[in-house]
């Protein structure tokens, strides 16, 4: 009788993965926000400043991986809430492939952003 | 058994008055999740204006920044974001089979914190708008 | 604890003879002749003298043109330190409506057989005394499973989810002599002490809402069956991965939100969230073995 609970996508990978950038964001996110609204000013931000931290790589690298974790833990997230509703067969292979476009589209557009302030251009 | 009667979703959000912590904490979760999720890809759009050079990028914020609505939404999104952090602590310890039989405290906890944090941040996150 | 006894037309022996022993049991078999008197002598008792509550039952039956639609009917229930919802059903039943269909059985918690959603709370009717809660006490049938009748909801599906994960014990090696033990340590039994509690109730899966969303979730109990199992060190390891396999599928714990629904229920006080996050972990460190 298992057999009707079965799938060939075992959810433990993700279910990891899901807890593993929760703990950086948790993080990362509480900084994001202490830097942003509490050491600079949400009135004083000009594009100078901005450019003034991406342009350093360590910085740089925190915001793209930042990105990279946000958008996967929220994307997931909402995933996972659209399947507990009982989404199954085509419709959850749509939802699927929407939300990973989505997320592909945010990442390139997160990463060019940051490169305009560093200074990055790659074409 | 020939037949049935199913009474429907009545059962579920219908109950509200009579859940307990750990519900409302997935509810608040959930709906935290969901706003975070929302601002992310609207916080990365504004941000892209920095495409079009720095005179747009600085207007756009500079312009944002200067609205009092969009102060006090931020002040809201503090408020989701101290949540979904605090909770997700919880929901973490949680899933490393930490003091579970104390989540409903820690729920409350997180809930008295997230208002701390938020009502000791308003000065700071009102400053310099006019009305 | 209960005051009533069986409904059965032998028991009606002579309250007189039984009353010289001035036994409990003479005097629980006294009143029930009495109150059997006063039912057949006239239509509603007389309880102006007693105190009572009341409480209001869901009503349903497909059969009975009547009761087709569902509604609420009050009983007004005498009630004495020590009363519980199942003695008053018993009450309004064997007094006022014999077609009042509930399931019940050993009363005292062990059958499993009466979880029954009181005052919007999943909880045996059995165990749980009138008098701690608020008035009128709604009696409903669990939710999440179709009614059949009255109270009486359809247990099918929640039976083939328990059966789902193996229930049973599958050792790689049991001793060559028959007449041996197979003993596990104190610190093992502890770790499963909880899960064997299980009375296959239901009240868990009722409360669970990922559940009632998705039909196809393994459930808390079928979930803290499996723990029962493969934590338990004399069980064989293929069984174990085995077991392994079918809760870690998709639709097995991942779909556990901690919304701790089902912890908060159940009569026999198992920590079934606990046990459900010990299952992730475990299915996770299997994972992660073969990465």
């Amino acid at each position: 009788m298992s057999e009707r609970y079965s799938s060939f996508e075992p959810g433990g990978r993700r279910w990891l993965w899901q807890r593993v950038t929760a703990a950086f964001l948790v993080v990362v996110l509480a900084f994001h926000f202490f830097l942003l609204h509490f050491v600079h000013h949400a009135d004083e931000v000009t594009f100078a400043m901005s450019a003034g931290r991406m342009e350093t790589l360590s910085y740089y690298s925190l915001m793209v991986l930042f990105l990279l974790t946000a958008t996967f833990h929220g994307v997931n997230g909402v995933y996972n809430a659209l399947v507990n509703t009982g989404l199954s067969g085509r419709q959850r292979t749509a939802v699927k492939w929407t939300l990973v476009v989505a997320s592909v589209v945010l990442i390139v557009q997160g990463i060019r952003t940051a490169n305009a302030w560093a200074g990055i251009s790659l074409v | 058994m020939s037949q049935s009667y199913n009474r429907g979703l009545v059962e579920d959000f219908g109950r509200w008055r009579e859940f307990s912590a750990g519900m409302w904490a997935w509810v608040f979760h959930k709906f935290t999740g969901w706003v975070l999720v929302g601002y992310l890809f609207t916080h990365i759009a504004v941000l892209s204006t920095a495409l079009s050079g720095p005179a747009a990028y600085t207007g756009t914020i500079r312009t944002l920044e200067g609205l009092l609505v969009v102060r006090v939404l931020e002040v809201g999104l503090l408020a989701v974001a101290v949540f979904h952090i605090l909770n997700g602590c919880r929901l973490l310890l949680v899933d490393l089979g930490v003091g579970l039989e104390r989540q409903d405290v820690s729920f409350y906890a997180s809930l008295i914190l997230t208002g701390a944090i938020v009502v000791a941040s308003v000065p700071t996150f009102l400053a310099g708008v006019s009305l | 604890m209960s005051t009533q006894l069986p409904q059965e037309p032998e028991t009606e022996s002579e309250p007189e003879t039984d009353a010289e022993t001035g036994s409990q049991q003479a005097r629980r078999m006294r009143e029930k002749a009495e109150r059997r008197e006063r039912t057949r002598t006239e239509e509603t008792p007389d309880l102006s003298d007693e105190e009572t509550r009341v409480i209001k039952v869901f009503r349903y039956d497909p059969e009975v043109p009547e009761k087709q639609e569902p509604r609420f009917d009050e009983f007004h229930v005498p009630f004495e330190k020590g009363t519980t919802v199942l003695d008053a059903l018993i009450y309004a039943r064997d007094t006022y409506d014999s077609s009042l269909t509930f399931r019940h059985s050993c009363r005292q918690a062990v059958c499993g057989s009466d979880a029954l959603f009181i005052n919007g709370s999943q909880r045996l009717g059995c165990q749980t005394q009138l008098g701690d809660l608020d008035e009128p006490v709604r009696v409903e049938p669990l939710p999440h499973q179709d009614v059949v009748k009255d109270l009486v909801v359809d247990m099918d599906h929640f039976y083939e989810q328990m059966h789902a994960v193996d229930p049973f014990f599958d050792p790689d090696e049991t001793p060559a002599d028959p007449m041996v033990e197979q003993s596990q340590t104190r610190a093992n039994r502890e770790k499963i002490k909880t899960s064997t509690r299980c009375i296959w109730c239901g009240a868990c899966m009722s409360s669970c809402n990922v559940a009632a969303g998705n039909n196809d979730y393994l459930g808390p109990a079928a979930i803290n069956k499996a723990y029962r199992f493969a934590m338990d060190e004399r069980e064989g390891s293929e069984k174990k991965r085995e077991r392994l396999e079918i809760i870690e599928r998709e639709n097995g714990v991942w779909r556990c939100q901690t919304q701790f629904s089902c912890t908060n229920v159940c009569p026999k006080d198992i920590p079934l969230t606990e046990h459900i996050q010990a299952l992730k972990r475990e299915a996770v460190k299997e994972n992660l073995k073969f990465w």
